[in-house]
């Protein structure tokens, strides 16, 4: 494996991708994303952090949704055939860093959180797209690459929604954190 | 095993007496026979009379004599005093004993440098080197004169017959087998193994010393002439160790597969025995970075499935306390060792005491109840360290064996062992079927308090062990109600310990007002104390407790309905045992703690006159 | 039937981490579980031990065996488990404070020894658990609670002791580069030999900000990119000693020709022993008087 410290280290071979692997690619990076979510969420449950664990909850059903449509996909063109990529190829393509989350965020953070997380993954198809040749691999991750732009508007929408930034939405007045 | 290896036929037990009987008339004096011999030896550590002892006690031993040997040291590394006591005797023998009855002293310096450890009565023969001059003042300011003090040249029948000084102490031999009929067949066997291959000429030198020796005692005749019995025709060979060697073979013979420690005495011995023996059965010896590593890397091999267990001593005790509540916590079997010696800190470390037993019931925080063993003499602590195998693997605990000192390092010739009487207890291990059948729970709450244990390895067995309290599956709780049935599951498994009958000693007619409880290595001071008082008449019993922690309420009970007066004997400033007793159970105000500073051993005599002085006493 | 290939998610229990949001030690667990999946060993054949503190919480995060124990004693006791089991897959996991101050005393053993362990320290240079002390690799002059007016100390530095012990496998990770990390671990584990990989693994509450991941992101120097060759012992020292001033990732040392392990020599030894032991019940023979 490689060691560069790029987040997003193709340890796959992209130019010489089949249409099935980067299918069962895509499926993996939004699995590995709505597993993060949901680690998120348990960690914020954790630590009564309401607001940002439900956001990240619904994240988790909007990543889980992407996957299964992605798959539906694989099924239709591939059916069973044997999935020769691994999740251990890929590494927080769009699922958000660990150190995102924080005790006590805001709802309005955790949707700066998935904002960061869309425009990581459309700047990860970006880059994989200046290697990849086959055009049913082109054509898959330039409509994924669109998706994610897509998404990016969408949590910008909901962040429209909610109430502007207030003046203190970073201070943070909970107990200390208890020793052990 | 079930079998209680503690009963001691009574009339095998030795009584010490002496019989008066004409016998060669070519001695001007009667001859008193001994069926018991105690001799004693002092000098500088050069001399050697540490070997001189141990040649005897193989000498006696190969001969058919049940024998004891204690040695004691100055501090220094090398060539500081040392001393050693042998017992023989042609009945088992039950302690070191108290007076001697023979004294041989090469200085007066070194003599004088071990008090309590070579006591001298007014029956004691004291025989030293003639250039060291007659007995100094300082033997009269000890308030007994021996009747018969014989002034031999050692070092120049040394000199003259071996040709240089390195044979002193096989004159003594000489000496010794002249003077109270030691066999000389097996000292000289003894030579000829420890001088064979020292070196051209040693072993011919060392011979001729000891005829030196035969020849000056019958030369000279001593005023009040002893002769030792010859021994009973002899039940085969005798085994001739200490208690650490027992324990080593007893570890191995229980399964041991790991042992991890730090040198420390005196306990070492173990720890180099196994290290020879371990790995001829699958096993290994870590000689760890120091103490906490010795108990940690057992803990380890514990969780790991594998039989294991650690020695040490009081100061290492200490060390491993945090580590023992892990293992508590945890469930996990293991056996430590601890060889007490004086204390507190690094206290006395060659000398025994009785002070660690409210250490190892209690040591460490939180509520622990944590099952503790003592052996009484070499022969039983093979039995004991078994035991404490099998109450570890199958209640899944610590477990200390509480040896001393004197157990410990005194050199005993003992009959065999049959070791087909015991079995060998192995850690309940749910099988692969239990496990595919259900999520295995490590904790589960069972009525017994004892939850089948998996290891690494086992398929569907795996599990967070921990020091942090847990529920049934492991995981990591700091709730109470859970930490509270856990604590009770913990306490429950350990119930029927307390039933062990076997794991006492009982002796003397069961409804006797008097009586006497002793542990440890005072245990055979008060067996031979037991049998001396009804010898004088007294209705008596003895109880020996080999396991005093849980304390077993019903058994102190039942010994104390007929009690009116009883002393409990223990070589410590507290008197450990007594407290552990009243905080455990209703004691009854005749039975008093009779309790000393450690290297100040009882004497039988002493315990029985202080038994008898109680009748005056309010019950 | 060959059972199909394990996954990270094969290694990740139900307990949920107690960890702050934020905390390092997430991404370190994240890349343990994938370095596991890619080596493949069943979880039944692994043995997590780990000493006290935040990061020692790891073993009940997987599905192996675990076993969490006192402060600073992991080390002896997962050589007791290995010296026990050879075969199975030892990884001891803790923190800056347990491995280097209240345990530093076994590091340099258990390095000695040479057992086939691995031994991943979560540096974040506090003490998280007890709320924000200062640490053995806490840099001189920080501000804590201990600490209110500075540290007097000079931090250890875990890369070249270990170096100094003779570890035949020394790196240096850290979470904010995931790939590396995996890699790293997976590396170490497979190393035959006692290993160690350093990870810099922030601590969110009490850690400074240019501690925090982000920065790390910023700051980090793959020793691949600086052209170190993992065989140069001298030249690893000499990196190594950048420690707290550097933020150096990759391999610094790895032995080209690593030694027999403790366990296999104990398992010739054993082998060889073999031959002469008595039957068990026989062992008393030792002491017959001949």
């Amino acid at each position: 494996m490689t060691k560069q410290p790029v987040q997003q280290a193709p340890s796959v071979n992209f130019e010489a991708m089949t249409l099935k692997d980067a299918i069962d690619l895509a499926v993996l990076i939004e699995e590995e994303a709505r597993d993060r979510y949901e680690e998120l969420a348990a960690q914020l449950i954790l630590h009564r952090t309401p607001a940002a664990a439900n956001f990240f909850t619904k994240m988790v059903r909007i990543e889980e949704l992407h996957r299964s449509q992605l798959l539906e996909q694989r099924r239709k063109q591939f059916g069973d055939q044997p999935v020769t990529v691994r999740r251990e190829m890929i590494f927080d393509v769009e699922a958000p860093d660990y150190d995102e989350a924080r005790m006590n965020m805001t709802q309005r953070q955790a949707l700066e959180v998935a904002l960061r997380s869309e425009q990581k993954a459309h700047k990860f198809f970006v880059s994989v797209l200046a290697n990849v040749q086959n055009p049913e691999v082109r054509r898959l991750f330039e409509e994924l690459c669109d998706e994610e732009l897509e998404h990016q508007q969408l949590v910008k929408a909901e962040m429209a929604k909610l109430p502007p930034p207030g003046p203190h939405d970073h201070v943070d007045v909970g107990d200390g954190p208890a020793p052990q | 095993m079930r079998a209680c290896s503690g009963h001691l036929p009574e009339t095998k037990l030795l009584v010490r007496r002496l019989i008066c009987v004409p016998v060669h008339p070519l001695h001007r004096a009667s001859v008193r026979m001994l069926d018991d011999l105690i001799l004693g030896m002092a000098g500088a550590g050069g001399d050697g009379v540490v070997s001189a002892g141990e040649s005897l006690l193989n000498a006696a031993s190969s001969e058919g004599y049940h024998a004891l040997m204690t040695k004691s040291f100055g501090s220094q590394i090398r060539g500081g005093e040392s001393s050693c006591r042998v017992r023989l005797s042609t009945k088992k023998v039950l302690n070191p004993g108290g007076a001697l009855d023979v004294m041989v002293a090469l200085n007066w310096e070194d003599f004088f440098k071990f008090g309590a450890e070579l006591p001298l009565s007014v029956n004691t023969v004291l025989i030293y080197e003639e250039k060291a001059g007659p007995p100094p003042d300082t033997l009269k300011a000890r308030g007994v004169i021996p009747k018969e003090m014989v002034s031999v040249p050692i070092n120049e029948l040394t000199k003259k017959s071996a040709g240089s000084d390195k044979a002193k102490t096989s004159v003594v031999l000489g000496l010794l087998s002249g003077w109270f009929g030691i066999p000389s067949a097996g000292i000289e066997r003894g030579l000829q193994k420890k001088f064979g291959s020292k070196g051209e000429g040693l072993l011919e030198a060392n011979q001729k010393a000891l005829a030196t020796g035969i020849e000056y005692a019958k030369g000279h005749p001593l005023a009040a002439p002893h002769e030792l019995a010859r021994p009973e025709a002899s039940a085969g060979s005798k085994l001739l160790c200490d208690g650490n060697d027992m324990c080593a073979a007893g570890a191995l013979f229980a399964g041991v597969k790991f042992f991890g420690g730090y040198p420390i005495t005196p306990s070492t011995e173990v720890m180099q025995t196994l290290s020879k023996e371990i790995w001829k059965y699958g096993g290994a010896v870590l000689q760890c970075e120091d103490e906490i590593a010795g108990i940690g890397s057992a803990v380890g091999a514990s969780f790991a499935g594998r039989k294991s267990m650690t020695a040490t001593s009081g100061p290492g005790m200490d060390l491993k306390t945090e580590i023992l509540g892990l293992a508590t916590i945890a469930e996990l079997p293991l056996v430590i060792l601890n060889v007490q010696r004086g204390g507190p800190s690094t206290g006395l470390p060659t000398k025994a005491e009785q002070s660690d037993l409210l250490q190892a019931a209690f040591s460490g925080h939180g509520d622990v109840l944590r099952p503790v063993l003592a052996p009484t003499d070499v022969e039983d602590t093979f039995r004991i360290t078994v035991e404490a195998f099998n109450v570890a693997e199958e209640f899944q605990t610590p477990v200390i064996i509480l040896s001393d000192q004197e157990i410990a390092q005194r050199k005993e010739a003992v009959d065999q062992i049959d070791t087909s009487r015991f079995s060998l207890v192995e850690r309940k291990v749910p099988t692969e079927a239990e496990l595919a059948e259900k999520p295995y729970a490590r904790f589960a709450l069972t009525e017994s308090g004892i939850s089948p244990i998996s290891h690494p390895g086992l398929k569907g067995g795996t599990y967070l062990a921990a020091g942090i309290e847990h529920n049934e599956k492991g995981d990591p709780t700091s709730g109470g109600v859970m930490h509270a049935k856990m604590n009770d599951k913990r306490f429950r498994k350990l119930e029927p310990l307390k039933k062990r009958a076997d794991l006492f000693e009982q002796h003397g007619n069961p409804q006797a007002p008097l009586g006497l409880i002793a542990w440890g290595s005072t245990a055979g001071v008060a067996r031979e104390a037991f049998l001396l008082a009804k010898k004088q008449g007294h209705d008596v019993k003895l109880l020996v407790p080999y396991l005093l922690n849980p304390v077993a309420e019903a058994v102190y009970q039942g010994f104390f309905e007929s009690l009116k007066h009883g002393l409990l004997v223990e070589l410590s400033h507290q008197g450990q045992l007594y407290r552990l007793l009243r905080m455990y159970t209703d004691v009854p105000k005749g039975l008093r703690s009779l309790c000393r500073s450690g290297a100040n051993p009882f004497q039988p005599t002493e315990l029985v006159t202080r038994l008898i002085e109680l009748r005056g006493l309010p019950s | 039937m060959t059972a199909p290939p394990l996954q990270a998610k094969d290694y990740k229990s139900e307990l949920k981490p107690i960890w702050c949001p934020g905390c390092g030690d997430f991404g370190v667990l994240q890349g343990l579980y994938r370095a596991l999946a890619s080596i493949g060993r069943p979880p039944h054949e692994v043995a997590f031990i780990s000493g006290i503190g935040c990061s020692s919480r790891i073993p009940g995060y997987t599905t192996a065996y675990g076993f969490n124990t006192v402060h600073g004693r992991s080390l002896p006791i997962a050589q007791g488990v290995k010296l026990s089991n050879p075969e199975l897959l030892v990884v001891v996991a803790g923190g800056d404070g347990d491995g280097f101050s209240i345990g530093g005393g076994h590091v340099p053993h258990a390095v000695r020894r040479n057992m086939d362990l691995t031994y991943l320290v979560m540096d974040n240079q506090v003490y998280g658990l007890t709320k924000g002390q200062l640490s053995p690799t806490s840099p001189k002059g920080l501000e804590t609670v201990t600490s209110p007016l500075g540290s007097l100390e000079d931090p250890i530095n875990p890369l070249l002791y270990m170096l100094a012990y003779g570890c035949g496998f020394v790196a240096q990770a850290t979470p904010a580069d995931m790939p590396g990390m995996a890699a790293l671990i997976e590396d170490a584990i497979r190393y035959p030999g006692f290993s160690f990989v350093n990870i810099q693994s922030p601590c969110v509450t009490f850690g400074e900000e240019d501690q925090q991941l982000k920065a790390h992101k910023t700051k980090l120097k793959p020793l691949e990119s600086l052209g170190h060759d993992p065989t140069d012992q001298l030249a690893a020292m000499d990196l190594a000693r950048a420690y707290g001033t550097e933020l150096y990732t990759g391999v610094f040392y790895k032995n080209p020709k690593p030694p027999p392990t403790y366990e296999a020599l104990v398992k010739l030894r054993q082998a060889e022993q073999a031959k002469k032991a008595r039957p068990r019940d026989r062992v008393l023979d030792a002491y017959l008087q001949k």
